[in-house]
């Protein structure tokens, strides 16, 4: 096996990575901050990139309105349902631990619900694709070939992932979600406007899957149902730590580079269960993930 | 003697008289001395609705021409139009209410083959026939069963051949690498194509199956690469064959001829648009079943006769994969006559041989025959014009099984 092979391998699995990392990113935003985990990550991408495609072809808008379209509406969307679904659920009160059943199912709704209304659009009949955010000729690093769109989400990934850790740590708001999520009634209590906190995660959240699902939608191809993504990009997040940003992005590095390896020195066939099986190590060995925090029972 | 005679007379006279008084048969479900039903189904909606709308309308359209002539030996043709989504559950809760619910006299439709493959029990069960829209449909005729026929636009098999037959004989490869999808019809596709390569003395150097829902096809096309072919077959689905083009393009393989199996390109121009490197595209063959592109008259006939039916939609290149089961189906009819059952068109259907202008090659069943077609061509297409390669590849009809 020649180090030129392994050498592309890892140089495209952690482009891989990084697409699944992005993805990881907006499922940790929501549980960092309502403790929810969102099933309909991938459908909120998928709908990011059919608003993209949308705009570029039946609007023919220029790409960059074209990003800031899509996101101002998936954004739209994430909050309006946290709004109209899960405040509803809740009852309007703080959501404890029993409450989180029904949320997370209704995220499954939200899913089916935006895969339907998708459909309903002519584009989805066949398989379509995003121009990408940077065209031209591939780069070439010694023998290593990479896309011009690859850097760009490698770069998207980290700067997100940067400025996520920067707000979460640094920024009123970043920690008025955290302790949004840590405990909702100290929160309200020192005056911090928890409904409007989730609103806010849920809509940061999806503007984040919706860059993504344009980003993604070059590389991975769009149909109503690339949503499946969203099954990686647990896995990158358990790996890493589904509590940390930054661990997030390196569980999704070490999951696309661990399944280029295995295709290159296993078999192809093998892709499709390596993520399940890194879980499975990760697990049995640290339970919190590469970067997460302990375990330990919250206090409420 | 005489008295023998005698009792012969009688006895025939008595056989004759039983005859007569018998009551009539009754007929089979959704028939009439004025009306045949059936069943038509396939995807027209959800993420496979590609396979199933234009087909399913080119089928209809059929029907409606058929009926606009006054018929079929005098029946006109009642369709119950499903949506079987394409995935199992569905078509088989499709076909169950087809059957005993509206009682059709045979069901048509699957544009899927697994889902297909899942109604094949109830089908044999009930003796109702049931032909396929347009699925490729290996598990679902081999080993073939009394009641199931399809493949009219060929199975993994026949494309696997043909592959494997163009790339030996028109390219003279020496050195080829295989990528299918790890399921069974990108197995039979392989087997398929090995079989004939190593006849051929050509090398199969790398075969590579693929997950279906694969993100990444890095590690297999860096294998093949690696494996220095001098022609590529793939039998992968629309999403993974853009993605194979493109890589192949990336790593500077367009040199290589990369041979497509029909199921990975359903539209070209919408394929080429995908692929977005017109590179990709500088030495790209498909297999195709039908002789529209070809030729311009048989393609602007049946484009015309669609628009007449459909003013409001623009067909894409699958919908002529809807044709075949339907010309079948209607020449079966009139062969199986007036005196029309469910087990005289199933006889029928062996027996009938047909060669629609659109079509590459013969349709033809027989008592254990269940694939329609075993003919294709190969196509050139360089991301705008298609051209059609000599000669017509056939199936032997055992390579691959």
């Amino acid at each position: 096996m020649s180090s030129l092979l392994l050498m592309q391998a890892v140089a495209s699995g952690i482009v891989t990575g990084c697409v699944y990392a992005l993805v990881a990113l907006s499922l940790v935003i929501i549980y960092k901050s309502t403790d929810v985990v969102n099933f309909a990550g991938g459908e909120l991408v998928m709908l990011g990139a059919y608003v993209g495609l949308l705009a570029l072809t039946f609007f023919t808008l220029p790409y960059v309105t074209m990003i800031g379209l899509s996101v101002v509406i998936v954004f739209a969307v994430g909050a309006l349902f946290e709004r109209v679904a899960l405040n509803t659920i809740t009852g309007r009160r703080y959501a404890a631990h029993a409450d989180l059943v029904p949320l997370v199912v209704a995220t499954v709704g939200l899913g089916y619900l935006l895969k339907g209304i998708v459909r309903v659009v002519p584009y989805t009949e066949e398989v379509r694709r995003l121009p990408p955010l940077i065209a031209g000729p591939p780069l070439f690093f010694g023998d290593v070939i990479l896309q011009r769109q690859d850097l760009a989400i490698v770069a998207v990934t980290i700067v997100v992932m940067l400025a996520l850790t920067l707000f979460f740590t640094f920024t009123r708001a970043g920690k008025a979600l955290r302790a949004t999520s840590q405990n909702p009634r100290a929160a309200a209590l020192i005056g911090i406007p928890v409904r409007r906190m989730r609103m806010a995660a849920w809509g940061l959240s999806s503007a984040i899957a919706a860059l993504a699902g344009i980003l993604l939608a070059p590389k991975l191809l769009m149909t109503p149902d690339m949503g499946t993504v969203v099954m990686l990009a647990f896995a990158a997040a358990i790996i890493g730590g589904f509590t940390s940003l930054p661990g997030c992005v390196i569980g999704g590095i070490v999951l696309g580079v661990v399944q280029n390896l295995v295709g290159v020195l296993l078999s192809p066939q093998a892709i499709a269960v390596t993520p399940f099986f890194v879980i499975m190590v990760v697990l049995l060995l640290r339970p919190q993930g590469l970067l997460g925090e302990a375990l330990a029972p919250k206090k409420v | 003697m005489r008295s023998l005679k005698r009792l012969h007379h009688v006895l025939i006279g008595a056989a004759l008289l039983a005859l007569a008084v018998a009551p009539a048969r009754a007929a089979d479900p959704g028939l009439t001395d004025n009306e045949i039903t059936i069943g038509l189904f396939g995807p027209l909606s959800g993420p496979l609705i590609g396979y199933g709308l234009d087909p399913l309308n080119a089928a209809k359209m059929l029907y409606e021409e058929a009926n606009r002539q006054g018929g079929i030996q005098g029946r006109k043709i009642k369709l119950v139009v499903e949506d079987d989504k394409c995935t199992p559950n569905d078509l088989v809760a499709v076909v169950k209410k087809l059957t005993t619910v509206d009682k059709v006299f045979l069901l048509h439709g699957g544009s899927c083959t697994a889902a297909v493959a899942a109604a094949q029990d109830f089908v044999n069960r009930e003796k109702i026939p049931m032909v396929m829209l347009n699925a490729a449909g290996d598990n679902a005729v081999f080993p073939p069963t009394p009641y199931v026929f399809g493949s009219f636009q060929a199975t993994q098999r026949v494309y696997g051949s043909a592959l494997a037959s163009f790339a030996a004989q028109q390219l003279k490869a020496k050195r080829a690498a295989i990528i299918v999808h790890d399921d069974d019809y990108g197995n039979a596709n392989l087997k398929t194509a090995k079989a004939v390569l190593e006849r051929a003395g050509v090398q199969v150097v790398a075969e590579e199956r693929i997950p279906p829902n694969i993100s990444d096809i890095t590690a297999p096309m860096l294998k093949v690469r690696a494996a220095k072919p001098d022609v590529i077959l793939s039998g992968a689905y629309p999403a993974p064959a853009v993605l194979i083009a493109q890589k192949y393009a990336e790593y500077g393989m367009t040199d290589i001829p990369l041979l497509q199996a029909t199921q990975g390109i359903p539209s070209p121009s919408t394929f080429a648009k995908n692929v977005g490197n017109p590179d990709a595209l500088k030495n790209f063959y498909h297999t195709w079943s039908f002789t529209d592109i070809g030729d311009a008259a048989i393609h602007d006939k049946y484009i015309k006769l669609y628009k007449s039916y459909y003013p409001d939609r623009e067909p894409t290149a699958f919908f002529v994969t809807g044709l075949p089961s339907a010309f079948m189906v209607i020449a079966a009819l009139e062969k199986a006559g007036k005196e029309l059952t469910r087990e005289s068109f199933v006889k029928a259907l062996e027996q009938t041989r047909v060669k629609p202008d659109v079509m590459a090659g013969e349709l033809a069943f027989g008592p254990n025959r269940r694939d329609a077609l075993r003919d294709v061509i190969v196509v050139r297409f360089d991301g705008v014009k298609q051209t059609v390669m000599p000669g017509v590849y056939t199936w032997n009809g055992t390579d691959g099984m």
